[in-house]
């Protein structure tokens, strides 16, 4: 599979595709879940033995509360949009096979992962999401990823945009509803005040294709979000987006799961740190091409 | 274009028009049911389940749909009930579907007729069988345009359950846009994909319109002609022609015959004194707020005596004869038909409103209103039978064979299977009173039963009435402005003012020599229409 060139993969298989839409069009309704991704090579060594530990999860199936619009992390196969594939996908799916446990999965809006996961409607969130503090007051963070965010601008960056800092001052930033960078953005609002500038406007969206279609649009003037999803978006419209810089920010991607199951908590993280051993995470990040910079071995982040 | 061919027949976006298609049906459903409930309980006696249907209804409106699906999803597994994403979704759709269908129904019951109800009543049904027969069929009729609209906003609005996490097609559009970037090419499809699902809303809309269409050339069964091997009867109707309408100078010679018999109706008259009491007022008194309409009415008639009320109009007369069938209450005063006593159970309690209307159709009190009331819905026939099935428990060939014999006595049995409103005025006050008498009631009501017709049409009416008195020996309460009428078929004549019995006596002796001077006054300003003096 050769995940960072999407639209061309999926313009080869359009004919074969729509073959297999005509032929199961009058399919009925089916499975509200569907479960994704093949398995990854055998488990390593140790799972079993964690399996032992904690198999208070062996042989069930568990729910996964996905954003999946993030290409490369979480998003539908253009190919067999039935399923879900990316990093966070293979991740999981690893970690469950090391477990002993299956994933489903469900798709809800980005500022709703962490409720899902309350109100009880999902077992686990891998959506790309940052841990931080506040998101820790609704669910246990194991963290697995270092934070490096793109800027991306219309081609040509004519607000000449160069990170998040007063040279947003007076633009238009499109944002997802929830994300990290909406108070980053709003932080700026003051500086641009003591420079006499006009503060930057935000636009909150649900999902990155409706941020990117604002940029697309001329509604807005950037959107900061994970370096590997503005990438995916230069490549589908190289000719109308380009990246002006990449930042880093001061979070990691965590793993979100229930605040009061510790012991769930613990075994995720137990599978994770044998993973990493075992080279899994890095031939990941390799498979679905992210910068090998990205990787950080696994820390809980949990606030009372 | 081939982008946008292949997401249109991509199975991962009919799939997800299958979800949208399973969230309206749960919202429609569910909504109707709960709708239903909500009507009931906002149009029921009970203030309680009024108010607290009202207060549904304020916070199931005046909430946004998004919210509510939230709260379907996320708050209520907080206290254990924990439903799928559809499932939560079609809950959602439902409670807030429910206010507005519960409205649509409640303005489809108020839209009937009032005069439907009262008729209804008057027959002897219950609340529940005047909902099921009279009520119910008519208000669904007005009522598809609206749930049309109702099952396309509904549609559209299930795409907020993609905010819940159910895979329908507004969600798998955005998804399908965010792993492909082809944002417009899956926004176009997924568009036709919802044009084609309310357009399929319409053609049904229009098809169930058609169904229900009463003016559509009626069969025995509508719905049979949609079956392949269904056959159009032949048309056997002999060419209408109307015994009683044409009959007119035959008629004449009747009311000759009337006059000429007058000394066999004093000799009648006296007869009749005898005969058991059927209908017993005594003491009658009603007052809106303070004024009264009946001040105190005594009035008793005889097995076959037939009494004209006359009076100005707002002297009391509807209102007297809408108390001796309880379609009203009263403040004061008995009531008793067939010497029982209207309205209230052996111990004096008022009876409940379904009691009431087992006990009309009991006692047997007939009523013909001004208005004619038939049932819009029903051919003349069935106006006849239904109610002797429903009400009386008749078999159908029993009450088919009943009706078509009284239709023939009113010189209508050629229009059996006609609408009321493909009838003239008297042609349905004909059937109105064919209707009435069915039952074979003690009594007759009839309130003014031929001011609402135009002047042609009053005689074949009159003309039906007093065949009923002649033949039949029918006994009767007419109200009536027409005093050559009262004059030759009424044995007493009974005047009421200001909501008194202010004279009554024979019926000749009355009209050509009154002694109180308000009635002679009204006789006097209804001159054209008064009987001669002298004797014929």
């Amino acid at each position: 599979m050769v995940p960072n060139n999407v639209s061309a993969n999926f313009s080869k298989s359009l004919s074969a595709g729509r073959l297999r839409a005509v032929a199961i069009a009058a399919a009925g309704l089916i499975a509200v879940c569907i479960s994704a991704g093949q398995a990854q090579a055998a488990a390593p060594a140790g799972c079993a033995a964690l399996q032992e530990k904690y198999p208070d999860w062996k042989g069930k199936t568990l729910v996964n509360a996905i954003n999946p619009h993030t290409p490369g992390y979480e998003a539908i196969d253009p190919k067999d949009p039935d399923k879900y594939v990316g990093f966070d996908i293979d991740l999981g799916e690893d970690i469950g096979e090391c477990l002993g446990f299956k994933l489903t999965y469900k798709a809800v809006t980005f500022a709703a992962l962490l409720t899902t996961l309350s109100s009880g409607q999902a077992d686990i969130v891998i959506s790309d999401i940052y841990a931080t503090k506040e998101r820790a007051k609704a669910a246990d963070f194991i963290t697995y990823s270092k934070v490096f965010d793109g800027v991306l601008v219309a081609k040509g960056n004519p607000k000449k945009i160069n990170g998040i800092n007063t040279s947003l001052c007076g633009a238009a930033a499109a944002e997802n509803t929830g994300f990290v960078e909406v108070p980053l953005v709003q932080d700026m609002g003051p500086k641009c005040k003591a420079e006499g500038k006009p503060e930057p406007t935000l636009q909150l969206y649900d999902n990155n294709a409706d941020c990117i279609q604002a940029i697309l649009a001329g509604r807005a003037d950037t959107y900061v979000n994970d370096v590997n999803t503005v990438d995916q978006a230069v490549k589908a419209h190289p000719d109308k987006l380009e990246k002006a810089i990449a930042v880093t920010i001061p979070y990691s991607v965590g793993i979100a799961v229930p605040k009061d199951k510790p012991k769930f908590r613990d075994a995720v993280m137990a599978a994770l740190i044998l993973l990493q051993k075992d080279g899994v995470h890095k031939e990941l990040l390799k498979k679905w091409d992210l910068d090998p910079n990205n990787f950080k071995e696994p820390d809980i982040l949990t606030v009372n | 274009m081939s982008l946008f061919l292949h997401y249109l027949s991509l199975p991962y976006l009919i799939t997800g028009a299958w979800f949208t298609l399973a969230v309206t049906a749960l919202g429609l459903g569910g909504g109707l049911i709960l709708g239903l409930v909500l009507a009931a309980m906002q149009l029921s006696r009970f203030a309680v389940l009024a108010v607290f249907a009202r207060g549904y209804t304020i916070i199931f409106r005046g909430t946004p749909l998004i919210l509510q699906m939230v709260f379907a999803y996320d708050a209520l597994p907080q206290i254990g009930l924990k439903l799928s994403a559809v499932g939560a979704a079609g809950l959602a759709l439902a409670a807030n579907e429910a206010p507005f269908i519960a409205e649509m129904l409640r303005a489809g019951v108020l839209g009937i007729d009032r005069g439907q109800v009262l008729a209804g009543q008057a027959l002897g049904m219950t609340p529940s069988l005047l909902m099921r027969r009279i009520i119910a069929p008519q208000a669904i009729r007005m009522m598809i345009p609206a749930f049309g609209n109702e099952t396309v906003s509904a549609l559209k609005n299930s795409s907020l359950a993609s905010v819940i996490s159910v895979q329908e097609l507004t969600l798998r559009s955005t998804q399908l846009a965010s792993s492909t970037f082809d944002f417009f090419s899956i926004f176009f499809a997924s568009g036709l994909i919802y044009l084609v699902l309310t357009t399929g809303v319409s053609v049904i809309q229009l098809f169930v319109e058609r169904a229900l269409d009463l003016d559509r050339p009626a069969t025995e069964n509508r719905f049979a002609r949609l079956l392949p091997w269904y056959r159009a009867p032949l048309a056997l109707q002999a060419v209408a022609s109307d015994p009683i309408a044409t009959a007119q100078p035959e008629e004449a010679a009747t009311s000759r015959d009337a006059k000429v018999s007058r000394a066999d109706r004093t000799k009648r008259s006296a007869g009749l004194a005898h005969n058991q009491v059927v209908v017993d007022v005594s003491g009658l008194y009603k007052a809106y707020t303070t004024q009264p309409v009946l001040a105190g009415v005594d009035l008793t008639i005889r097995l076959g005596e037939v009494v004209a009320l006359l009076g100005p109009s707002g002297s009391g007369k509807s209102t007297l004869l809408r108390c001796i069938n309880h379609l009203e209450g009263w403040d004061a005063g008995i009531v008793k038909v067939g010497g029982r006593r209207m309205g209230f159970r052996e111990d004096g309690k008022p009876l409940s409103p379904r009691a009431l209307a087992e006990e009309r159709a009991v006692v047997g009190v007939g009523m013909v209103f001004q208005q004619f009331n038939l049932f819009g819905h029903l051919t003349a026939l069935e106006n006849v039978a239904g109610p002797l099935r429903w009400v009386h428990g008749v078999s159908r060939v029993d009450a088919d064979r009943r009706a078509r014999e009284l239709l023939e006595r009113v010189g209508l049995g050629n229009r059996a299977h006609a609408l009321p409103r493909h009838l003239s005025g008297g042609q349905q006050q004909r059937v109105a009173i064919a209707r009435a008498i069915a039952p074979n009631p003690a009594v007759l009501l009839l309130d003014e039963p031929t001011s609402a017709l135009d002047p042609e049409l009053v005689n074949e009416v009159l003309e039906v009435i007093r065949r009923l008195a002649v033949e039949d020996g029918l006994t009767m309460i007419i109200s009536t402005h027409q005093l050559r009428f009262a004059d030759e078929v009424a044995d007493r004549v009974v005047f009421l003012s200001g909501g008194a019995i202010i004279e009554e006596g024979p019926a000749h002796q009355v009209l050509t020599n009154p002694r109180n001077p308000i009635t002679a006054r009204f006789l006097n300003a209804m001159e054209t229409d008064r009987p001669s003096v002298a004797p014929a």
